[in-house]
């Protein structure tokens, strides 16, 4: 939505397992409290890498933000591999969460479904908020054609600012449910960083709900492909990445207007 | 982004300085360490002419250079295949690799454009790693057999390969920087410069950014098999994304659009990243190259030649 | 432009000219000699091996008198951060400048990578830290030694004692579908095969790049089997363990994990509670092994070493008492005096440095991960349940691959 290409969402989900880890390991922070006081941390982190150094780099080449970001990654992965180790650092599972259930003939753990829920009302708020109430309203305005919002004396750097700082802090609340599940390390952003491109170049840049989509059904894609056809699970993301970029660059429910 | 060092006695100067570092590099550094200096540097001056002049970053340019390093050593490992035809159909895998990217990447523009080089660049990651018998896939593939030789000159010593690899290199410079200065260039720039304009001129602009992405994937593709050679080996180092953004940064480093600036920026690059590790900042090495980028990013724009060039003599009143 | 080609290109030929000449040639018989400890210091792989493996080293030469052939013995440690590149520039380096011997490369893509410039340097490289069986197979040579572990062992240790017993014959395994999980499968397949065993199914998943192995984990408990294998590494086990705990696989089937060390568990230890793995040494399993691991611990800040560490520290006695029974550092001559000698040491129990493929042999042992429950002290994290012989635990020679050119 507001045209950065951040390589460092990866690292912001990274941030989020180890605010979780590090509260759990230091200060006895239990994984629900943690799931709302990462995303906090990791997205004031943001807004400051926002306000310090990617503000400085709005008017130039998109280039730049691109390359400053991947910067980043650099920066962050090193430095939580010098706190913590690169082997992993220890996330139990979640208390009151720690059984399964038997959906269709199959056990389910209790934790999986729980975070499917959390995360399907995460994703309807945040398209709530942006679809349908004021703020949102603005936010889209701001990012499709600031001059004009501008000229209404809408600050448009306040909200982008805010709107970055929202994503950021979502990156770390996935960061915080994963962390039960995946060995929490340095890298873990690194695995996820392309993947999570594709899918918003899929899902259509600046559509939330585009996103939301593919994100579902590629995870879901993946999951299943796993299992028929694990030769090309890594390839599929790509190859239709390729297509979707070709056939229709805004994304399958992209806004054609946002394509450059 | 600008060719005005070349042609000027400014840029001569420089050129002459790179050429004296050049040919006495193998008595300052470990030779195999210079070797991939010259091969960085080719390839980053390949990606220069892509980025800086015609405007266009790929995010993927690793796979012609990882790409035609697996071509050249496996060739040559696993079908003892003479040294000068191995580069060759490397070279050749390069130029058609980058004639298929660019029909499907050019028809794109800004941010969607890296993002298909990327994810072309990632399919034949993959493809490396699953034709693990060809690849070796986590293991690469080893030069144990020795590199051959190049009309009668043996390469085995790795300063006679040093100094054929920089011959190599001046001759692609050299190359670009006459394609740059020629009308071809000039359309390139214009291109670059405003698009809608050149259009209306009546350029055909995709098949000049075509022509100068097919050219720059093969310059990237022959110095990756230098860089191969140099060093005996290939692998998944080469085809990974995380080299795709080490040459942008090495771009960025050194200018963007000056020739000279990346190949500075190349061997910067190369030498912090092979002596940092035995310093005491030696764990630290990431967080290091990484401050160093996000400075260049924010304050150092031009790069360290486009920092030079910016010194402008006073103007005569 | 005029410029470009005039002035430089006379002193190109200058320099030219003058730089073909050989470099000199360094004296090999005076001087420290080098020993190259080429690892991993701050990656994955820095607990495994990593600074403990140099301080092992450090010890081994300490304690063998600092000294061999009067000249004094100098120790090296070298990162090579997991990319063979920069491993083979720097092992060339290292040889160049005068090491005699490259020791650890716990990796095996580096360990192959150094395994090749060994081969042009005429020098000597014991891999203690790689996994690879190619070491001493495709990619044997004369001056390679592969001295710890390697897949066919792991194999042959944990695949074997599970499938001897009764509840452990039907396997399903998750393999990750790149070398070293196709070559653990494959290894694995036969010697539960030689036991009785079967392996019912196995998934091979995208490497790298999978995170979430919730499909490959279902689909292994519905297949019925007793076993359990999990034939990955590093951050992969990782994720299947904690999968495989969180859906309760673990309460029906035994776990057997390919390939894990302490260090691993120091780190996890929640997560790799209950399987079963093999190692080549552990600093509890004897008198002689705890009285080495007590020094290390002084050394250590208290940390006890892993396999890995006391390979290192084995493998440089080992050298050194070559050397000096040779007389020299001549890699050709310590090779042709290691070549199928036996020895025992600490590390080692029944050793032998094969010379069919230059694999060193010795005793292996399976062993299960405790639960914090009835760990006694820190770090004693295994449970030796059977020690395998050398003449089982590793690849016979009459099935080697190696094509042995010396």
């Amino acid at each position: 939505m507001l045209r950065i290409v951040n390589f460092a969402h990866g690292a912001m989900f990274m941030l989020g397992a180890f605010v979780a880890y590090y509260g759990l390991a230091a200060l006895h922070l239990p994984f629900y409290a943690a799931l709302l006081v990462a995303p906090i941390v990791v997205g004031a982190f943001g807004l400051l890498i926002e306000v310090l150094f990617l503000r400085r780099l709005y008017g130039l080449d998109p280039l730049y933000g691109l390359l400053f970001t991947f910067a980043l990654v650099l920066i962050l992965e090193d430095a939580v591999r010098l706190a913590f180790g690169a082997l992993g650092s220890p996330y139990p599972p979640v208390l009151g969460l720690d059984f399964t259930v038997n959906l269709f003939a199959a056990p389910f753990p209790a934790y999986r479904l729980f975070v499917i829920a959390f995360a399907i009302v995460v994703c309807l708020a945040a398209w709530y908020v942006l679809e349908r109430t004021p703020v949102g309203a603005r936010i889209r305005a701001a990012t499709e054609a600031p001059v004009i919002v501008r000229a209404l004396g809408i600050d448009t750097q306040r909200l982008v600012s805010i709107t970055f700082a929202v994503g950021i802090a979502l990156a770390g609340l996935a960061g915080v449910l994963a962390a039960p599940n995946q060995n929490v390390e340095p890298a873990m952003g690194d695995r996820i960083i392309i993947n999570t491109f594709a899918i918003v170049v899929i899902g259509g840049l600046g559509s939330i709900g585009g996103s939301v989509l593919t994100g579902f059904a590629l995870g879901l894609l993946q999951t299943l492909g796993a299992v028929w056809f694990p030769a090309f699970n890594d390839t599929i993301i790509f190859m239709l990445m390729i297509v979707v970029l070709l056939i229709r660059p805004s994304g399958l429910f992209g806004n054609p207007a946002s394509a450059k | 982004m600008t060719t005005a060092l070349l042609g000027t006695r400014r840029g001569a100067i420089v050129a002459a300085v790179l050429l004296l570092v050049a040919l006495v590099l193998p008595k300052l550094v470990y030779p195999v360490l210079a070797i991939d200096i010259v091969a960085y540097a080719l390839f980053a001056v390949a990606f220069d002419l892509l980025l800086g002049f015609t405007g266009l970053l790929s995010f993927g340019h690793a796979m012609f250079w990882g790409g035609a390093a697996y071509v050249s050593t496996i060739l040559i490992a696993k079908l003892q295949v003479a040294f000068p035809l191995a580069v060759l159909a490397a070279v050749a895998y390069a130029a058609v690799l980058a004639l298929i990217v660019g029909a499907i990447a050019i028809r794109r523009q800004g941010i969607y454009f890296a993002m298909i080089t990327l994810a072309i660049a990632q399919l034949q990651y993959f493809f490396a790693y699953q034709l693990g018998q060809w690849t070796g896939g986590e293991n690469g593939v080893q030069l144990i057999r020795g590199r051959g030789t190049l009309f009668g000159l043996p390469l085995e010593d790795d300063v006679a390969f040093y100094y054929a690899a920089l011959g190599l290199a001046v001759l692609g410079t050299y190359v670009v920087v006459r394609v740059v200065r020629s009308p071809f260039g000039a359309v390139l720039g214009a291109m670059r410069e405003n698009e809608q304009r050149a259009i209306a001129l009546g350029f055909r602009v995709d098949r000049y950014k075509l022509a100068a992405f097919i050219f720059s994937g093969t310059l990237a593709g022959v110095a990756g098999v230098l860089f191969a050679i140099g060093n005996r080996q290939s692998g998944l180092d080469g085809v990974d994304w995380h080299t795709s953004g080490q040459v942008v940064m090495m771009s960025i480093l050194g200018g963007i659009g000056t020739i000279f600036g990346p190949i500075v920026g190349a061997g910067l690059f190369t030498s912090l990243e092979h002596f940092i590790p035995s310093t005491a900042l030696g764990d630290k090495t990431n967080i290091v190259m990484g401050t160093i980028f996000a400075l260049c990013v924010l304050l150092f724009r031009r790069g360290i030649i486009g920092e030079l060039l910016a010194i402008r003599p006073k103007p005569k009143s | 432009m005029r410029y470009f080609r005039s002035l430089p290109a006379a002193l190109a030929i200058a320099l030219l000219s003058s730089s073909f000449t050989a470099p000199p040639a360094r004296a090999a018989d005076s001087g420290p000699i080098k020993i190259a400890v080429i690892t991993d210091m701050s990656g994955v792989y820095a607990a495994l091996a990593g600074p403990g493996a140099v301080e092992a080293t450090k010890m081994a030469v300490e304690d063998f008198g600092g000294k061999v052939l009067g000249r004094p013995v100098e120790v090296v440690g070298i990162d090579h951060r997991n990319n063979p590149n920069e491993a083979s520039v720097k092992a060339r380096e290292a040889y160049d400048s005068g090491a005699d011997l490259a020791l650890d490369m716990t990796n095996s893509a580096v360990a192959l990578a150094v395994a090749g410039v060994a081969l042009q340097k005429h020098k000597l490289a014991i891999v203690t830290g790689g996994a690879s069986s190619a070491l001493t197979g495709a990619s044997c040579n004369r001056y390679t030694y592969h001295y710890a572990y390697d897949t066919y062992a792991l194999a042959a240790s944990t695949g074997a004692n599970i499938a001897a017993q009764s509840n452990g014959k039907t396997w399903y395994a998750i393999v990750p579908n790149y070398a070293f999980g196709q070559q653990m499968l494959t290894d694995f397949t036969a010697a539960i095969e030689r036991k009785g065993g079967k392996m019912m199914g196995s998934d091979l998943y995208p490497f790298p790049g999978t995170t979430d192995f919730s499909s490959l984990v279902l689909k292994a408990k519905n297949s019925g089997a007793q076993v359990l294998g999990l034939f990955n590494a590093g951050a992969d086990t990782v994720n299947s363990m904690k999968q495989v705990k969180q859906f309760g696989v673990d309460k029906n089937m035994k776990i057997a994990v390919g390939l894990l060390f302490l260090s691993d568990v120091d780190a996890l230890p929640d997560v790799f509670a209950g399987s079963r793995i093999t190692t080549s040494w552990y600093w509890n399993e004897d008198a002689a092994a705890r009285k080495w691991a007590d020094k290390y611990a002084k050394r250590m800040h208290g940390l006890r070493p892993t396999d890995i560490q006391a390979a290192d520290y084995s493998a440089t006695t080992q050298w050194l008492n070559a050397v000096k029974a040779v007389g020299t550092t001549e890699a050709d001559k310590v090779q042709g005096y290691l070549d199928n000698r036996q020895f025992n040491d600490f590390y080692a129990k029944g050793g032998e440095w094969r010379g069919r493929d230059h694999r060193v042999i010795h005793e292996m042992y399976v062993v299960d991960v405790l639960p914090k429950e009835q760990v006694k002290e820190p770090h004693a994290w295994f449970k030796i349940v059977q020690t395998i012989p050398p003449g089982r635990a590793f690849r016979p020679e009459s099935q080697s691959t190696c094509k042995k050119d010396w």
